[in-house]
């Protein structure tokens, strides 16, 4: 199978002045990742806070210029697309946002809301677009009764659940969701995932989920990607990475998960400080906090290669490390 | 020993046009010295307004109606403002959801912390700016000497979260009220905080709320546990007992739709329907809209607080 989208060695970076006379310095957010999506798939995305997901999402939708490498998108570089090409690209490519609150125009009605993206494209007549987004309403759950009100009527679950009509409204083929349930309580929380779950099998849509629940990220990922300060360090199927991984990061994150049985012994720490991006430790970039470093970390940076058909790891150590723990 | 925090009775409510908001609804609470207590609930039930009225920082039009709240047997209920204004930041601190809004965004974060180490503490300026130095690096802010002439805007939203829990904790608080101190951080930012609150509270015997939504967080670090629904506090126990046997049925709804509860891929339990509009009078159970074990006798009764075991409280009518 062909992926849906490719992305190749993918860079981010900032410039960041601290104040008028401070010295421009560059804070490289994304460090040089590959990323594939295929139809039906959802990719889940892991890492810790400001190692740069949200920016990897707003690259990928082109909400944002990459500083170097290439997306392709159903094959086609997404540099190389023309006026039209970019148009369909924004209609093939939907993005949900974190917050609920924020992202829905407070001055707009919920049918306005849901109908936007299919007035910008020209789909349909106003009497078809109408019914459409009708449609979508209960597809999500909502009644038609709720189409007239506005965002602040409604509750953090209904407000994203209007945000998902939204992005379905033009018939994507990709979804990025950029931690779409993190503010939502618990029982709200089940009821999106499972219309995102609904939604996937129903549509044949392929997902880019990022998250910092690990649970959520089980759950619902059939592969995984975990990333450290700008690069993906480990890579595989949902199995592979959460159950056999093999990166000392991935195990740290996978060790704090604040547990129901409320078991503490698990955990490894990281030790030390989270590195700033502006100053990337030499090596390996984990080897400042890594429970496992040896000296040839701080000078050798590990390169993200397959350890085992499908499953990949930035670690030199990962064979010695996890074979004696296994 | 004096319980440090009593509620008792504590009702908070909205004057709304089309009637009053019963917000807090009959609540009682007590924490010891040291203890952690999590108040966990539904998307509006009334924790947020639970923690204003500790504070009295209802915000207009609500009031708090009845009750008392005594904070090592004072009740805060009845100090005179300018008493309560000193209670207020140098003993009980209180960590707000919406970091953003609580943070003021013309002052550097260095200016905010300072200002209440000088003004609660009276440090010398050096003094208050190491102090702030230090309680920044503690909540896992990288480079904090750089970080404290940064304005909030300049934070990502996992900093701002860690730099209002490092001002809630200089002035070193009897009580620290935290609502979803840790929603935007990632599980290893989220653990360090925890045990920075943890060790505190056994150094200073600093009494801790916990509002949040992860059970796991609950489970991990409260001593007790106290469930609301609809303003009021359905369910009550030691945390190990609760989840161990949980006995009202929207704590067991809460429990089953964990994503842990289920395979990968497999639907997510949840419960059905929405919270009642809390502009009604109460007749019978709040909960019996979505209640799979509703009796008829729900629609009439209003269920009172009964002891199901030791320190074990539960509203509803079909526990026997
Ligand atoms: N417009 C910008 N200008 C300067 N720096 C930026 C900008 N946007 C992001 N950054 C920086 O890039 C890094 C990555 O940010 P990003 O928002 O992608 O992180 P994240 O992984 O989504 O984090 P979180 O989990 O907290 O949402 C951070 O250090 C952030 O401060
Ligand atoms: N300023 C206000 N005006 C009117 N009603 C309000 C106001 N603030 C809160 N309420 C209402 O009071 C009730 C309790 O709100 P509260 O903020 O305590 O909920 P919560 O349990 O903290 O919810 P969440 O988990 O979403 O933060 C809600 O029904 C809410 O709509
Ligand atoms: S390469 Fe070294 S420092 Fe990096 S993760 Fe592996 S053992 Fe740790
Ligand atoms: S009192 Fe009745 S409706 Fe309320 S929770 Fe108990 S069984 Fe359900
Ligand atoms: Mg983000
Ligand atoms: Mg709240």
């Amino acid at each position: 199978m062909k992926p849906l989208l490719n992305a190749q060695n993918l860079v981010k970076q900032f410039p960041v002045q601290a104040g008028p006379f401070e010295p421009r310095r560059i804070l490289t957010a994304v460090a040089g990742i590959d990323l594939e999506l295929y139809p039906g798939e959802t990719l889940g995305l892991a890492g810790e806070s400001g190692c740069g997901k949200s920016t990897v999402a707003r690259l990928l939708t082109g909400l944002m210029p990459a500083s170097s490498g290439s997306i392709s998108f159903d094959g086609r570089e997404l540099g190389s697309l023309d006026a039209p090409g970019l148009v369909r690209f924004r209609k093939e490519v939907q993005m949900i946002f974190q917050d609920p609150f924020s992202s829905l125009n407070p001055r707009m009605r919920v049918e306005e809301i849901i109908g936007e993206p299919l007035a910008i494209h020209g789909i349909g007549t106003p009497a078809e677009r109408r019914d459409r987004v009708a449609t979508l309403a209960t597809r999500v759950g909502l009644s038609p009764d709720h189409l007239k009100r506005f965002p602040h009527e409604f509750s953090g679950g209904q407000r994203q659940r209007i945000g998902i009509a939204r992005a379905l409204a033009v018939s994507p083929r990709l979804i990025i969701a950029d931690e779409p349930v993190s503010a939502l309580d618990l029982s709200i929380q089940a009821q999106i995932i499972n219309l995102l779950q609904d939604l996937k099998a129903e549509l044949d849509l392929g997902f880019l989920f990022i998250t910092h629940d690990l649970s959520v990220l089980r759950h619902l990922s059939d592969r995984v990607a975990i990333m450290y300060l700008g690069r993906i360090v480990e890579t595989g199927s949902r199995e592979a990475v959460l159950d056999r991984f093999l990166h000392p990061y991935t195990e740290v994150l996978l060790s704090a998960i604040p547990r129901i049985d409320g078991a503490k012994e698990h955990r490894v720490i990281a030790r030390g400080e989270l590195p700033s991006p502006l100053a990337p430790p030499s090596g390996c970039p984990f080897h400042t906090r890594c429970p496992y470093a040896q000296p040839v970390c701080a000078s050798e940076p590990p390169p993200l290669e397959e350890k085992e058909p499908g499953h990949a790891a930035a670690c030199h150590f990962s064979k010695d490390i996890y074979r004696s723990k296994r | 020993m004096a319980a440090l925090l009593e509620i008792t009775g504590l009702s908070t409510r909205f004057k709304l046009p089309g009637g009053e908001l019963r917000a807090v609804e009959g609540v009682d609470l007590t924490l010891e010295p040291g203890e952690t207590l999590a108040l966990v609930g539904e998307s509006g039930c009334g924790k947020s307004m639970t923690a204003a009225s500790i504070m009295r920082l209802v915000p207009p039009p609500g009031r708090i109606v009845s009750g008392s709240i005594r904070f090592k047997g004072e009740d805060l209920l009845q100090l005179p403002e300018d008493q309560m204004r000193n209670v207020r930041g140098n003993r009980i601190a209180m960590v707000f959801q919406d970091p953003m809004t609580s943070l003021n965004p013309v002052f550097t974060i260095g200016n905010q912390i300072a200002e209440g180490l000088r003004l609660h503490r009276g440090l010398s300026k050096k003094l208050a700016e190491d102090e702030a130095v230090e309680m920044l690096s503690l909540v896992g802010i990288p480079a904090p000497r750089e970080r404290l002439k940064d304005y909030p805007h300049q934070l990502s939203g996992g900093m701002r979260q860690r730099v209002m829990i490092a001002m809630a904790l200089t002035c070193r608080p009897e009580l620290v009220i935290a609502d979803e101190p840790t929603t935007a951080l990632d599980v290893t930012i989220q653990a360090q905080i925890l045990e920075l609150l943890d060790r505190l509270k056994e150094e200073t015997g600093m009494g801790l709320i916990l509002i949040t939504h992860n059970l796991g967080i609950v489970a991990e670090r409260a001593h007790r546990t106290a469930i609301m629904y609809a303003g009021e506090i359905v369910e009550s126990a030691p945390t190990d007992e609760l989840f161990g046997n949980p006995l009202h049925p929207y704590t067991r709804g809460l429990l089953a739709s964990l994503p842990e509860n289920a395979q990968p891929g497999e639907r997510l339990a949840t419960i059905a329907g929405s919270v009642p509009d809390l502009k009604m009078a109460l007749a019978g159970c709040p909960f019996r809209e979505r209640c799979p074990i509703c009796e008829e006798v729900c629609a009439t009764h209003h269920p009172g607080m009964k002891e199901a075991g030791p320190g074990h409280l539960v509203r509803c009518l079909m526990v026997p």
